[in-house]
């Protein structure tokens, strides 16, 4: 007995000490954290006067002009975490202050770096802060061998805020380093509404994946310069489906009520019901009284999810399109249900709000 | 002399708020959550609050709300400038609906923010 007894007791007594030694090393790891967290705090709260002094747009007469470009490393992170919360001159004079300390000139060496993190975090470093002083080399790191480098310099590019980005990063949408639509999407739409005419003349591309993003962008921007050749675009049936239906969805978003006859056209004369279903979201987004009978029609679709989007854009059309809804939601047909779905989503107190028949 | 209250979970922003407002002769009191906020609020009674949205504990929609509903009628009426990432149009309105008198967007320029909260306080109030 004493030998299986001590062999367990033994044990027991190992996985304690291992317990221990691990509570102990996880306790040392926070203890590490929390001091260096505060040295960082402290160092900090050091140079932020210098910060200060470097904005301070209206210094103190006889004041000594801050030594930036001696300051300790620790300045060039504050300066760049506070750098995408400012704008305007704080954001060029700490611009300015970051170039004048080198920081600028050893990212952009550190843009061929060996090393994939390294040219990562120089093209993140210049798209915070370099402006739109080095594009033409950002953009050569749109075709870098990593991935993760790529996505970095789309990032970056959208960031600096150059109108010139949009090309290149249209052209990433496609090819053996394609990256993927949602970080070119949103690099794009970091351009701001400077980049809106470049995009919009990027509607007539040749790459269908290009024109399907940017017509949705344009739609993200409510862009009305926009709707004609979007309009346009979900009218031309030989067209990719996918670029009709961004461009039907971003018709939607803009709103424009001329906007109405094309949508109406595809909801009624589509045979894809991605398309139909698409335009009626869209009309009901946009709330023309004229689209209440083609959606009506389109509450007789074969498809549930066209009747559906029918039946939810009646709902939003006011208390025309949602007397129509009552009126087919009593009714036999098989249109009833998604009308009544329509309406319960609504609830009684817009229905309320509005009687029926009300205009 | 005017006192200011800035309200912010970013210590960095907080700092450079506090310098700049300083440098126009103002007395300025920083807090770094919406709670902590509010009870300097009640108890120095600022002039003015720049409050940040997005904040731990209390957000600065609900600091707002609570000073608007204050008992006290002096705090109630105190402006209160929102200096936040969330200024897209529902933003404003849900801002302006909670009592804000005025709001700065992130990223933002120190230049406006002083222009905004010299129109916020009572004329006089700012030297230089």
């Amino acid at each position: 007995m004493t030998g299986p007894v001590g062999g367990v007791l033994l044990a027991g007594a190992a996985v304690t000490a291992l317990i221990i030694a691990l509570l102990l090393m996880v306790a040392t790891a926070h203890l590490l954290r929390g001091r260096r967290s505060a040295r960082d705090d402290r160092r900090k709260r050091e140079l932020m006067p210098l910060v200060h002094a470097v904005l301070d747009d209206d210094p103190v007469d006889g004041a000594p002009l801050p030594d930036v470009v001696g300051a300790p490393a620790d300045l060039d992170e504050i300066v760049l975490e506070l750098l995408p919360q400012l704008r305007g001159s704080d954001r060029q004079t700490l611009r300015d202050l970051l170039a004048e300390r080198g920081v600028v000139s050893r990212a952009v060496a550190d843009l061929t770096a060996r090393k994939s993190w390294r040219r990562g975090r120089a093209v993140a470093l210049l798209g915070s802060a370099a402006g739109t002083d080095h594009i033409a080399a950002m953009v050569e790191l749109l075709d870098d061998r990593s991935l993760e480098v790529r996505c970095a310099a789309a990032r970056a590019l959208g960031k600096a805020g150059d109108p010139a980005a949009v090309g290149p990063l249209l052209r990433a949408t496609h090819g053996e380093r394609a990256l993927p639509s949602g970080v070119l999407g949103m690099a794009l739409l970091d351009l701001g509404t400077t980049a809106l005419p470049v995009l919009r003349d990027s509607l007539t591309g040749r790459n269908q994946v290009a024109r399907g993003l940017v017509a949705e962008l344009l739609g993200v921007h409510g862009d009305p310069s926009a709707a004609p050749l979007l309009e346009a675009l979900v009218r031309d049936a030989g067209e990719d489906l996918g670029v009709r239906r961004s461009a039907a969805a971003a018709l939607g978003r803009i709103g424009s009520p001329t906007s109405t006859e094309p949508l109406v056209d595809a909801l009624s004369n589509s045979p894809d019901p991605g398309l139909q279903r698409t335009s009626a979201e869209a009309l009901g987004r946009i709330g023309h009284p004229l689209a209440t009978i083609p959606l009506l029609a389109g509450l007789a679709a074969e498809d549930i999810a066209v009747r559906a989007a029918c039946a939810d854009a009646l709902a939003a059309l006011g208390a025309d399109g949602r007397a129509s809804l009552e009126a087919v939601a009593t009714g036999p047909g098989a249109a009833a249900p998604v009308a009544r779905a329509a309406l319960d989503e609504l609830g009684p107190a817009v229905r309320r709000a509005e009687p029926v028949g009300a205009a | 002399m005017t006192h200011v209250l800035v309200v912010d979970d970013d210590p960095v922003i907080a700092d450079l708020v506090a310098f700049r407002l300083g440098r126009l002769g103002l007395e300025v009191s920083v807090e770094r959550d919406g709670e902590a906020g509010l009870a300097a609020a009640r108890q120095l009674r600022p002039d003015l609050v720049v409050l940040d949205w997005m904040m731990p504990r209390m957000n600065g929609l609900e600091v707002c709300r609570a000073l608007r509903e204050d008992i006290d009628a002096d705090l109630a009426r105190t402006p209160v400038l929102l200096l936040t990432a969330k200024a897209q149009e529902p933003d404003l309105e849900r801002g302006f609906a909670a009592g804000a008198t005025d709001f700065v967007a992130k990223p933002f320029s120190t230049r406006e923010l002083v222009s905004r909260v010299t129109a916020a306080l009572p004329p006089g109030s700012v030297s230089g």
